[in-house]
């Protein structure tokens, strides 16, 4: 009762109580703990491992902390140099491929939120079916392989370019707008390109950042699309170099035997590997995360 | 939206502004609207290109296809694909496994996220929960590849940290990614990992929308916190749960490829093929495209019926239903 005051807009049932935490509350707050401390742990020891002498991972010493510390997976790594190209080629993938995506989205989106277009329903029918019935996986890459658009960019790009379930999130952004702003801009003379660019998306900001976080972080994620379209070594993508190197490992990681005794073992460099690829979305992540979750509960309001 | 689509066609009968003549209306609805369908153009060109062409395409899986010969040229063969398919023991194999990974998923991973919602909802400081929250949604974000990695290094029977931990305790090391039994364990808990967290969102913001004085009534009431679980707080879930469920049902012929795909390895084929990952290597790596298609065309149509099954039954709960 003490907190209710405090609390502004909808308190948890739990925060009306004055007492102070029951043993079962305490219990409940150390057992969270334990759940967020076993989903960060595996990242924690990836990290460890990446920076661990060989000897101290094959003898399965390292769990939180690196044991007998050196960056030396990392300068293999960077000496290396594929990583770094695929890196590149996945920011590459994911810049344009935002872009792109939201450029449809919007182009999508914005006429059908509008009630009064006509044959509005019958596309957005169509639109709908396709997120139920698709063509699979063959003649999708048959047709794209007689686009002639194998091993570019392009193939991964195109197929792509609008994710329905982001369509209606934003279509559904758009019609909670009020009607009244467009038409008082039409009335001040802006032609319906100004009144897009310079009203419309303007006061999507909140959509347009979240479904862009989606659509970057899948792309940057992407890992099927390049292994089925991308042939060129110098064009891979930084999750299918990363997966190369996992499969070399993990076979001989599944003989049980640990790995050959170099002085760098795959396994600390397939962990800096690991390292290489979390890192971005890790730096990124606590400043973003807000509008990853705004996006979700958008897409909820209306599924 | 019946009624629209087909009333574009047809000659008015008493609509609303039937009386101002129907072709003038019509030319002036487009014309005044052009910029919004000359938006629309590009978004149909696609959809027609790359969404129902591929659709179109799935004839191959009636035909003996040959990348030499083309779509066109290729000779029909009716059924055969089908008959074939239908009488191999892949098939079976692989539509049982992933028919068994989602039965396990939809049993041991669904609820988790309930629980862990219903005990995030628990937490009083309000600091305490966020920092929990944004810890425990962070490998949503990340790929299966990198997951799948980690998850194979942990479990690695020589230097992972979980044998390692079995044989502090004097067991013999597990080989938890070779074994038909450990990695589908290895699998719907890797599962949990990824989305468990952020799967709290939905039934959150669920809770969140319960009304406070249903709580105050049931205290008065004398019910438990646990009581009070059960009475208001599931029952305030209630549609969000039913709706995630019956979209995980709707799923049921689909197991993603790439966590598949990470963490399989040969020893483990017998239980870790799936469609998904069956139609890639058979058709893809080994070119047998018309016959997996035919399995793909097998996969969407079974998938397109459960859907469609699925809204029903929510429409018939009074929820609201997908479309």
């Amino acid at each position: 009762m003490v907190t209710m005051g405090k609390d502004k807009g909808g308190p948890p049932a739990s925060a009306r109580r004055g007492r102070p935490d029951s043993p079962a509350r305490w219990l409940n707050n150390v057992f969270l703990a334990l759940c967020a401390y076993a989903t960060l742990f595996p990242f924690v020891n990836v990290i460890a491992t990446s920076l661990s002498s060989s000897r101290a991972i094959n003898a399965g010493e390292v769990f939180m902390w690196p044991i007998e510390f050196n960056v030396d997976a990392y300068h293999n790594l960077i000496r290396d140099g594929q990583l770094i190209v695929a890196m590149q080629n996945t920011v590459l993938i994911t810049v344009v491929g935002t872009a792109l995506n939201m450029l449809f989205t919007i182009m999508a989106a914005y006429p059908l939120s509008k009630a009064r277009l006509r044959g509005r329903n019958f596309m957005l029918m169509a639109i709908l079916f396709t997120m139920l019935f698709s063509g699979g996986l063959i003649p999708n890459f048959l047709l794209v392989n007689s686009l002639g658009l194998v091993n570019t960019y392009w193939a991964l790009w195109l197929p792509a370019l609008i994710s329905v379930y982001n369509m209606f999130v934003m279509k559904a952004f758009l019609e909670g707008l009020p009607e009244e702003l467009e038409e008082s801009a039409s009335i001040d003379g802006a032609g319906e390109f100004t009144i897009l660019t310079r009203i419309i998306l303007p006061l999507s900001k909140p959509v347009i950042a979240a479904l862009t976080l989606f659509y970057a972080v899948g792309w940057w994620n992407s890992y099927m699309n390049v292994l089925i379209y991308i042939r060129s070594t110098d064009k891979m993508s930084l999750m299918v170099k990363l997966y190369q190197m996992i499969d070399l490992v993990s076979s001989e990681l599944l003989r049980g035997e640990g790995v050959t005794q170099a002085v760098i073992t795959p396994e600390s460099i397939r962990a800096a590997a690991v390292v290489f690829a979390i890192l971005p979305i890790l730096c990124v992540y606590p400043f973003l995360q807000k509008h990853f979750i705004k996006g979700v509960l958008l897409g909820s309001v209306k599924g | 939206m019946v009624t629209n689509s087909t009333s574009l066609g047809k000659p008015p009968s008493g609509t609303r502004g039937a009386r101002e003549g129907r072709a003038p209306t019509l030319w002036k609805q487009i014309s005044r609207n052009r910029f919004l369908y000359a938006l629309l153009i590009p978004v149909a060109i696609y959809l027609i290109l790359f969404k129902y062409a591929p659709m179109a395409g799935e004839i191959i899986a009636f035909k003996n296809y040959r990348l030499s010969e083309g779509i066109w040229g290729s000779s029909w063969v009716g059924f055969e694909q089908f008959e074939k398919l239908f009488a191999s023991r892949d098939f079976y194999i692989v539509l049982r496994n992933t028919l068994l990974l989602n039965l396990y998923h939809l049993v041991f991973a669904f609820p988790v996220p309930i629980v862990l919602a219903i005990l995030l909802n628990e937490v009083r400081a309000e600091w305490y929960k966020r920092t929990l929250q944004n810890l425990l949604y962070i490998p949503h974000f990340i790929s299966w590849v990198v997951l799948g990695s980690i998850v194979i290094a942990l479990l690695s029977p020589s230097t992972g940290v979980v044998n390692t931990v079995l044989k502090a305790f004097g067991m013999e090391p597990i080989y938890f990614m070779a074994d038909k039994f450990w990695w589908p364990v290895s699998f719907i808990v890797s599962g949990i990992w990824k989305e468990a967290g952020f799967g709290t969102i939905l039934y959150l913001a669920a809770m969140s929308s319960i009304d406070p004085t249903l709580y105050e009534a049931a205290k008065i009431d004398g019910a438990s916190k646990r009581r009070q679980i059960w009475h208001v707080t599931l029952p305030g879930m209630r549609s969000t749960i039913a709706i995630l469920l019956i979209l995980q049902v709707g799923k049921m012929m689909d197991v993603g490829f790439e966590q598949v795909y990470t963490l399989r390895n040969d020893a483990v084929t017998s239980v870790a093929e799936v469609i998904s990952t069956f139609v890639y290597t058979r058709g893809l790596v080994s070119l047998q495209y018309s016959y997996t298609t035919a399995l793909g065309l097998f996969q969407s149509l079974i998938a397109l019926i459960l859907i469609v099954s699925v809204n029903r039954i929510i429409k018939a709960m009074g929820e609201r239903g997908l479309w």
